[in-house]
């Protein structure tokens, strides 16, 4: 009796404290809004927009959305210090966790607050894929600096751009390469995911082309067990293996890998290149080679500043994808400078600026085709390689073999 | 031949580590005639408690001597086995008995059991991570190949783990059939009632039972998570599958359960690579399609499992 009574009691209290709760952060929300539209409407220097970042906070695959967030973050701060932007820019974190049935949740909350102005992100192909059409019809233009599957150029999304090359040309240019280094034969072995699945693809088309024979092996990203694949890769009689997936799971395969001793040369795409990867596999990965369409910022002589900014902030020096995600939210509030200088910016204005962009950035310069994909001439493929548990920069993989 | 024996190895490795988690749901089932779907979560529990003895004994894993890695090794399994029996007990004290007493239908234990996975899951995402990498710091050369059999080679680990799943299969085959425990959780899997009225304290031993179950897929929690990596859904997946085991042996059949174990694991690392040499065959994608097709047709041709459901008689 006591007990329920009690129940009585605090039930009320807590439905009214969560009532109060979120009327609060829905009335901050609204005044937010409500404050930049009015703002911008008397042209004062003190309307506040916000960039929204969309990639996976937390789960399996948050290591490459923090390293991504905080690159964004980075730029935004710069930009309010700048003080020339005649308005503030705030950021809204939104986690999809890296899957496509959590992001149209995260692009809800994106949508709804009208003070977004663009996306930097999905992080993810997958993510992306299931969102895209939802930004496409706000009008909310998305850049997203690591969603690399071919495919979400062909979708028709109306505002997707992204400042990284596809897989198909990761995919392409890492079949030229290992022609070039003479192998016979070739393990292909993908996630199932929309990345994973895609860049695979384009590398045993690309092989095949070549005359390299490949044998493709699909494994779920959900697997901890990789015995069995391991093994069959060792009994395959290839000169090498190309994983296509993401760090965590390139960890734990890179270790049955080894139990299994397999001789031949391994390689993993964009996903699979991060601390993730190096942490999870240890001694197991080294000797791993990473092709990715992406720059090291820790050692390119334009990314210095970005550097020191990164590290002093997060105590750690950017990863992989922090420089593309801090040159996207640059272009971005380049973006929203320009559609500023013509009036009061609104996510289509933004879109058209960004459409139109001709940004130079740390990692590439940012101009997009029709399709949004960033301009031929700035899609560079890297190749690194991981030793004695770091990840090294190689150089531009046409220059390897 | 060397590849049809890498992956008979393999497939036993993981059979043994089944076996050992579908011998708690056959256990329970025995006794309370009821699917434990929250079991998967106390196997999941045995990894994390044994990684905090094994991480407070050992560091990073640096400097640890032959004997030292035994002794290790022991103190993971038991900190599993002890983790998961706590787990277990917890469980059916809060998620099971109060039902039980006031006579719940039971659909209400199938509800609750998910609630009490849930929950336990998260719990553990909450209290500790929620990375999907976990790993046992390295203590011993888990690769060395102690012997090869016609060129296949057999590694530490995975002699460690089966005949660490066969030492406890033996004991607890010895414990249902030879000890008073193991007779009154017979007698009460033959017939609860009569058991009660012949003098068994019918809820201790559900609740015994309970953590024999628990304690065994707490060590097999430990060995998983050495063999791979653990994380706080990582009971998902091995849980489905050794269920599969237990209804493939038989449900309530402990014999049952340990061939049932073994056998699924064999069948899903060696059927989806036969022939072994060719590529055109189906592939590991396959694994666990061909896993549950072999659960179905067993139970087309046989529907109470290989050995029948019986843990009263079969011992």
């Amino acid at each position: 009796m006591r007990s329920t009574r009690a129940g009585k009691i605090i039930l009320p209290l807590t439905l009214a404290g969560a009532l109060m709760l979120t009327a609060c952060s829905n009335s901050s929300g609204g005044t937010a809004a409500g404050g930049s539209s009015s703002s911008g409407l008397g042209g004062a220097g003190n309307a506040t927009y916000k960039i929204a970042f969309q990639g996976p906070l937390s789960g399996d695959n948050q290591q490459l959305g923090i390293n991504e967030v905080n690159g964004v973050q980075v730029a935004i701060e710069q930009a309010n210090k700048s003080g020339n932007l005649g308005f503030k820019l705030a950021l809204l974190k939104a986690d999809d966790q890296g899957s496509p049935e959590q992001a149209p949740t995260a692009a809800a909350s994106v949508l709804q607050d009208t003070a977004v102005l663009g996306v930097v992100g999905p992080s993810f192909s997958g993510a992306t894929k299931a969102v895209g059409p939802k930004y496409g019809d706000a009008g909310l233009t998305m850049i997203s600096p690591s969603a690399t599957n071919p495919t979400l150029s062909e979708q028709g999304f109306k505002t997707f751009h992204r400042i990284v090359p596809s897989d198909n040309v990761e995919g392409s240019q890492a079949a030229d390469l290992f022609a070039k280094k003479g192998y016979k034969k070739v393990v292909v072995i993908d996630d199932l995911s929309d990345y994973g699945k895609g860049v695979a693809d384009t590398l045993q088309a690309g092989l095949e082309k070549h005359g390299v024979k490949v044998q493709r092996i699909g494994v779920d990203a959900k697997t901890t067990d990789y015995g069995a694949t391991a093994t069959t890769v060792a009994a395959a009689g290839a000169q090498a293996v190309f994983y296509g997936g993401y760090d965590a799971q390139a960890a734990i395969f890179a270790k049955a890998l080894q139990t299994a001793g397999f001789k031949g040369d391994k390689y993993t795409g964009n996903g699979g290149k991060s601390s993730v990867f190096t942490d999870g596999a240890g001694a197991a990965g080294d000797g791993w080679y990473f092709t990715c369409g992406c720059s090291d910022a820790t050692v390119a002589p334009s990314a210095k500043e970005f550097n020191a900014a990164y590290t002093t902030a997060f105590n750690t020096p950017p990863s992989t994808y922090s420089p593309e995600a801090y040159d996207a939210a640059n272009a971005l509030i380049e973006a929203i400078k320009t559609a500023a200088k013509a009036g009061t910016p609104t996510r289509q204005s933004v879109n058209d600026a960004v459409n139109a962009l001709d940004y130079k950035g740390i990692t590439t310069t940012v101009k997009f085709d029709k399709t949004g994909e960033v301009d031929q001439s700035a899609q560079t493929v890297n190749l690194y390689t991981q030793k004695a548990g770091k990840i090294v920069l190689m150089g531009n993989i046409k220059d390897q073999g | 031949m060397s590849d049809f024996l890498n992956y008979l190895i393999l497939g036993i490795t993981r059979g043994s580590m089944y076996a050992l988690i579908a011998l708690g749901y056959t256990l329970v089932y025995g006794v309370l005639q009821l699917i434990n779907f929250a079991h998967s979560e106390v196997f999941m529990s045995g990894a994390f408690g044994s990684y905090l003895v094994v991480h407070a004994i050992v560091g990073n894993g640096q400097g640890v001597s032959g004997l030292g890695a035994v002794f290790v090794i022991i103190a993971g399994l038991l900190s599993g086995a002890i983790t998961g029996a706590a787990v277990a007990f917890l469980l059916e004290r809060v998620a099971y008995r109060p039902l039980r007493r006031r006579g719940a239908p039971k659909l209400a234990f199938l509800i609750s059991a998910i609630g009490a996975s849930f929950f336990l899951a998260q719990l553990f995402g909450k209290m500790f991570n929620r990375l999907g990498q976990n790993q046992f710091p390295t203590y011993f050369d888990a690769n060395k190949v102690l012997f090869t059999i016609a060129g296949a080679p057999v590694r530490l680990l995975q002699v460690i783990i089966i005949v660490a799943a066969l030492l406890l299969m033996f004991f607890l085959d010895r414990l249902v059939s030879g000890t008073k425990l193991g007779r009154s959780i017979r007698a009460t899997a033959e017939d609860a009632p009569t058991a009660a009225l012949m003098g068994v304290d019918i809820d201790r031993t559900i609740s015994r039972t309970f953590i024999i179950g628990g304690a065994l897929a707490g060590a097999a929690g430990f060995l998983f998570g050495t063999a791979f990596v653990f994380t706080n859904t990582m009971g998902f997946i091995p849980g489905i599958k050794a269920f599969a085991a237990a209804v493939l042996g038989g449900i309530g059949n402990i014999r049952g359960a340990m061939i049932g174990g073994l056998l699924l694991g064999i069948a899903e690392n060696l059927i989806p690579t036969a022939p072994w040499v060719s590529t055109a065959w189906i592939g590991i994608q396959w694994t666990d399609v061909v896993a549950f097709v072999i659960l179905i047709l067993i139970l087309v041709f046989r529907p109470t499992g290989i050995l029948g459901e019986r843990l009263g008689r079969a011992a």
